[in-house]
Parts: C-alpha cells; structure tokens; sequence
C-alpha cells in the first residue's frame, strides 16, 4: 500500500494541477499541455523499458499513429459523424494497440541489441513511407482538423485542452501504476530478469512480451492523440527519430527503475525546452549532456537518487549533509555556467552570422556579442571566464563528493543497493 | 517402491540421441522412470546429464527419439508447454529473478498453477490462496525470514533452496533437479536432502547428483551416464557393486 505521506504528496500535486493552470498565461498553459503528454508518453515507453527491460529505439511509431488516428476521427467528427470530443483519445489507443501488437508481435522475437534495432527500423519504415501515403498522412503538410464543441464544451480554448489532456494523463497514468499490481504485472517484471526461467515456470513468454508491447503502444497512442488534439494538426515528422530519442532521453534522465521517474524526465525537460529554446540554439547539445551526466554519475536517473535518499532517510545525517550538498549545487551551478558559457560562444564564434560579418570585415577576429557583453576572439578573459568557471565548480564537486560519500558510508552499512520497482510495489 | 505401482512410467525415454554438429553427446538413451519413484543420473563431468535435462525440459528438441510424460509424447515442444504437461526442473547454475523479491519468485510460478497466469484486472495483493500457498512454498523450503529480500541477495545455499522452491511452485509432478547440492557445505547438504525428501512426497523425481551419499539416503534408481550412454541403471546398492560402473565412474572418483 502506499504511505500516507506519498498519498498526501500526490494530493497535493493534484491539487496544483487543478487550481493553477487558469491563472497561467496562454505560453505557459501549452506548455504544462505538452509537459503532461511527455510525461504519459514517457510512462507507457517505460512500461517495456523499466518494467519488461525492453529497450524501444522507436516508440516515435506508436506515439504518431496515435495522433493521426485522432486526427482522422476528428476530422470525421468535423464531417458530422456524433463522437464525443473528450472520447477521442480512444481512437489513439486502439490504433496504438493494433500497431503496437503487430509491430511487438516481430520485435519481441528478439532481445537486447536486436529488439531495439527492429523497433528503430520499424519506426524509420513508417517515417519512409508516410510522406508517400497522402490518404493517411496527408504527404509532407500532413492533415489538420478542428476541435468540434462537445456538451456546451467548445474546446476552444487552452485551458479546456489542458483539463481535457489533464484527464486523460491521469486515467491512463493510475491504469499503468495499477498494472505494476497485478499478477501480469509482477510476470512483466520477472520476464525482465529472466526470461527463460519464466518460461520453465509455464508462462509463453513471447506471448506476454507482446502483450506488454501493444499495452505499452496503446497508452503512446493516446498521447499522440493528446498532442494531435492540442496542435490539431500533425505531418509525418512525428515519426522521426528525434522523437523516439527524447522519450528515451527523458525516461532515462528521469530514472526508469522508478515508476514516477520517467514523469520527472518529462517535465524537466519539456518545461526547459519551452524556457530555454528560445534563448539557445544549442538546447538539444545541452539535452544530450545532461543525458551523458546522469548517466554517468546518476544511473539510476533523478527518481533514482530521489527514492535512494527516502529509502535510506532515517540513517543518515541529513544536517552533515546539508552543507556539502548546498556546496555541491553550487559547484554544479559554476561548471553549468562555464559549459553555457563555452557552448554559447563556440556557437557565435563557429555561426553563420559572424562568419558572414567577419567577411565583410576583411577575415579580421572582430569582437562579438554574447550576454549583453562584447568579447574579443583574441582576448584572454574569453577564454578564461569559461575555465575558471569550469576548473573552479569541478574542483568543487571533486572535494564534496569525497565529503557525501564518507557521510553516506558512516550510515552503518555500506554501499547501496539499488532498489528496483520490484520491490516498491510491496508484498502482503 | 513396488512394482506393481508402475503400470505407466511418468517418464519414459526411448532411443534419445542428441547431436550437436557432429558430436553425438546422448546416444540412443531408453529410460523409464515409474510415477513416484526417485532416481538420481550420475555420470562424469561432461557426460551429458544436464543435456538429458535440457530436452527434456524443452530447451533442445532430441536429434531421434522419443520422450513421453505420463502417456504423453513430449519430444520438441517448448518449455511453458511441458511445464503446463507437468513438469519442473531447476537449474545447475541458479537461474532466479535476482532483482525480485524472494516472495515474488515463488509467487510467479504458484500464480500459473492457479492458472492465473496473464492476470491484469485483479489486483496480487488481494488473491488470498495465492498468497497463502506462496507463504507455504516459503516455509517449505525456510525461507520464511527472507520473503522481502531480493533473490539477488541470498546466500548461494538460499538461493539453491529457493531454486527448488521456484521448481515446486508450479505444481507439476515430475521433477528434475540438476545438481541441487553442488557447492554445499555437508550440513547445508544434509538440509537440502531433507527439504527435497519433504517436497517429493508423492511425486517423481530426477536428479542429478554427484554425491554419492546423497544418492543413497534418496533415490529408489540410479542410471550411470558416462560419454552420452547409460551404463548402467539399478538400486544404489545394485550400482555400487557394477564392476563396470566402478571401472568407468566410481573407481575414477576413489582415485
Ligand atoms: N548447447 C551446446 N552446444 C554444443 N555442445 C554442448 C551444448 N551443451 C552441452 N554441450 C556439450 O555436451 C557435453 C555434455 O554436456 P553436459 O552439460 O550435458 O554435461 P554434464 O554431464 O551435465 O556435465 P557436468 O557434470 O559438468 O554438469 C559436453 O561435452 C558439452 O560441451
Ligand atoms: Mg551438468
């Protein structure tokens, strides 16, 4: 069962999903929509990542044949055909679960390197074929449609798609964490570490795999529905890689042996995505560095470290504590800065823009602008802020480390397992 | 064991050969196996006895012959369908869901002699029998202390009791163990034939054994395997006084 204190956690963050998001402005209300749809899409593709051990290179797939099977039906909707509006995430799931089932069916006949490289050729396949399939995905524009009213709903506004998306996020979000409390969910686990055993104990597990997958298919269907509902339009760029990546890239980051951990992936960085890529060019360079850092020093992802330090709270010594890991913030803070500050001005400096300055300026290395300051190419302080920036945050984090690890070794048993959802879900 | 029990074998092998590329490592095997009986295969490292387990568990399908369970042809079918026909084994080398808890390895496999085995509308927590009777299995085979530990973290001699636990849960009746000893200490030993003589009550069992001590306190039948054909099967007793056998095996163990 869950604890009180995580039941009064999520009602309070209910809460702040109901009551806020109409004393947001517009930019801020599309962007918590598209927060909430990462986060699904982010939860049904660690179904099969996290739960199974599956490793999907191309849930793009599943996620796009969501949206236009949404857009297709609203367009029906528009011709006159009496569906509920709020209901068509439905057509989303049932096209992600027929796909799902089907392209899982060949996958599953896989595992490890080879699952995922069927999965990415299957995705790549539709990516191909789509802009060739004008009936389905409308050519290179893709097809659009118009949000039809509902029961006095006109579903006009952003503040009614969020609710509408809101709702569906949740349902489908509490229908995947109580399968984690089946039996069937428990068989997805075991099929994750060992899958042949399983089949000793008389389960078909290429059966149960793609079971996992088309359920995993259907829920990245009614995200791409959730998104095709928001945007009303959707062209074959759904299918790209990219798309597939950043699911991966958020469930990672957010930790995938955690059930909440793929939503916090999501919305970090969906939400920096909507602040920051205005402001940088470099964002995707950025995206692919925080991923490369988790990984290395935080394998189990943000949820990971999260659940790591709640299962071991009552041990350690939280006030010896505070001030390497207020040290640590801050060394991480000046090594940050320093990898914008390098990045940013590699990006000016290797851009078109200067380039095409320096041109008319006769080849010469003349100043730029960078942070509402001029800097000179040639000038030692260009390079140097970056450095000491750098040099000084990792010096930093190299000495407090050595002080969180003697912290957290002096909590009476040393090392640290890493729990998995195995054992979160509890035994009666 | 009398002889009037066996009127069909739970297990019979008739000319099993398996090859792998050119090498024939089972030579046209003939076994029969009685229901409730306890034979053990011993043999030299290499002779073949896990292979025998292998098909006919299902992982290989024979290269010819035939292998039949209670009446039933088996040869070549798949390993969930000789579990469901009523067959367990467990493993050699220990082959758990090691980031699992203890409780849950046993649960998935009394959960498919429930039959509940693709469950997704009911919630696990709420199936009292299930949950009873994987209490039982812990109990069983004493690991009642370690029900919410991850199998991963058992000691090896837990872990090969859980393995036999594993091989229970399904509810078959014909049981293959594969070394259930290997690498115990002679206390963890003597526990480990207690639990396994506990837990075959009424059902057949075949195991593979090296010790030959353990064999005497357990099996009805030994066969000898030595370079893919049986040598010999007989009562213990009957085996240990075989010239050939001690020349062949025994006498390479004395030495
Ligand atoms: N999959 C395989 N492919 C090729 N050869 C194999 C395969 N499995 C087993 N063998 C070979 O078959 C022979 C018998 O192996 P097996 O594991 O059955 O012996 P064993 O009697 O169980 O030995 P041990 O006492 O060491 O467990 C060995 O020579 C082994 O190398
Ligand atoms: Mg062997």
């Amino acid at each position: 069962m869950m604890s009180f204190r995580s039941v009064l956690l999520l009602a309070t963050l209910l809460a702040l999903l109901l009551a806020v998001p109409p004393l947001l402005d517009l930019a801020w209300q599309n962007a918590l929509v598209n927060v909430l749809i990462a986060s699904l899409f982010a939860l049904a593709f660690n179904l099969l990542v996290g739960q199974a051990g599956l490793l999907s290179f191309g849930h793009a797939a599943y996620f796009g044949v969501g949206a236009f099977a949404a857009l297709h039906l609203m367009i029906a909707i528009e011709d006159g055909l009496a569906f509920p509006t709020p209901l068509v995430p439905l057509a989303g799931a049932v096209v992600g679960l027929v796909v799902g089932l089907v392209a899982g069916f060949f996958a599953t006949k896989r595992s490890g390197v080879y699952f995922a490289l069927v999965t990415l050729a299957i995705a790549e396949l539709i990516h191909a074929l789509a802009p060739r399939l004008e009936g389905l995905f409308g050519g290179e524009s893709g097809i659009g449609s118009m949000r039809m009213p509902f029961a006095g709903i006109v579903f006009g506004s952003t503040i009614e798609v969020y609710y509408l998306t809101l709702g569906w996020v949740l349902f489908c979000g509490l229908g995947l964490y109580l399968y984690t409390l089946t039996p069937f969910g428990r068989l997805t686990l075991a099929l994750r570490d060992n899958e042949q055993r399983v089949r000793f104990l008389g389960y078909d597990a290429h059966s149960s795999k793609v079971i996992v997958f088309a359920i995993s298919g259907m829920v990245s269907g009614v995200a791409g529905s959730l998104l095709a509902i928001s945007n009303e339009t959707a062209n074959y760029s759904l299918f790209a890689t990219d798309v597939s990546a950043q699911v991966v890239l958020q469930t990672f980051v957010g930790g995938s042996t955690v059930f909440f951990g793929p939503v916090i992936g999501a919305a970090i960085f969906a939400l920096f995505s909507f602040l920051v890529s205005d402001l940088t060019r470099s964002w995707v360079f950025y995206q692919g560095l925080i991923f490369v850092l988790v990984m290395l020093y935080a394998p189990t992802g943000i949820g990971g470290a999260i659940q790591h330090h709640i299962r071991h709270r009552r041990q350690l010594d939280w006030p010896a504590l505070a001030a390497p890991y207020a040290a640590m913030l801050f060394g991480g803070l000046l090594v940050a800065a320093g990898i914008v500050f390098a990045t940013e001005m590699v990006a000016v400096m290797f851009g078109e823009d200067y380039a095409r300055t320096r041109e008319a300026a006769g080849g010469a290395l003349i100043p730029f602008e960078l942070f509402g300051a001029t800097w000179s190419p040639t000038g030692p302080s260009t390079y140097l802020i970056p450095l000491v920036l750098l040099g000084a945050g990792i010096a930093i984090l190299v000495k407090v480390r050595r002080r969180i690890d003697a912290v957290w070794a002096a909590r009476g048993e040393q090392g640290s397992k890493t729990q998995t959802l195995a054992t979160t879900g509890g035994i009666q | 064991m009398s002889a009037d029990t066996r009127v069909r074998p739970a297990l019979k092998l008739s000319g099993v050969t398996k090859s792998f590329g050119p090498i024939e490592v089972l030579k046209h095997l003939d076994l029969e196996i009685a229901s409730g009986e306890r034979h053990a295969v011993i043999g030299p490292n290499g002779a073949g006895k896990s292979t025998l387990f292998n098909l006919i568990s299902g992982i290989f399908a024979p290269s010819s012959g035939e292998i039949s369970l209670n009446g039933r042809s088996i040869g070549g079918m798949a390993p969930e369908q000789i579990n469901r026909a009523g067959l367990a084994r467990s493993f050699q080398i220990t082959n758990i869901f090691h980031r699992l808890s203890v409780f849950e390895n046993l649960r998935i496999g009394v959960l498919a002699r429930f039959g509940v085995r693709y469950g997704l509308f009911r919630p696990i927590s709420g199936m009292r029998r299930i949950n009873e009777e994987t209490e039982k299995v812990l109990a069983q085979v004493g690991l009642e202390s370690r029900g919410h530990d991850l199998a991963g973290d058992l000691t090896y001699s837990e872990q090969r009791a859980l393995e036999i636990g594993m091989t229970l849960t399904t509810g078959a009746d014909v049981i293959l163990l594969d070394e259930p000893t290997a690498g115990m200490s002679r206390e963890e030993t003597a526990e480990a034939v207690e639990l396994i003589r506990a837990v075959t009550v009424g059902k057949t069992l075949l195991m593979v054994e090296h010790d030959m001590s353990v064999v005497f306190s357990l099996c009805d039948r030994v066969s000898v395997l030595v370079y893919g054909s049986i040598l010999a099967t007989d009562t213990p007793q009957g085996v240990s006084a075989n010239h050939a056998v001690q020349e062949a095996y025994l006498g390479q163990e004395a030495a």
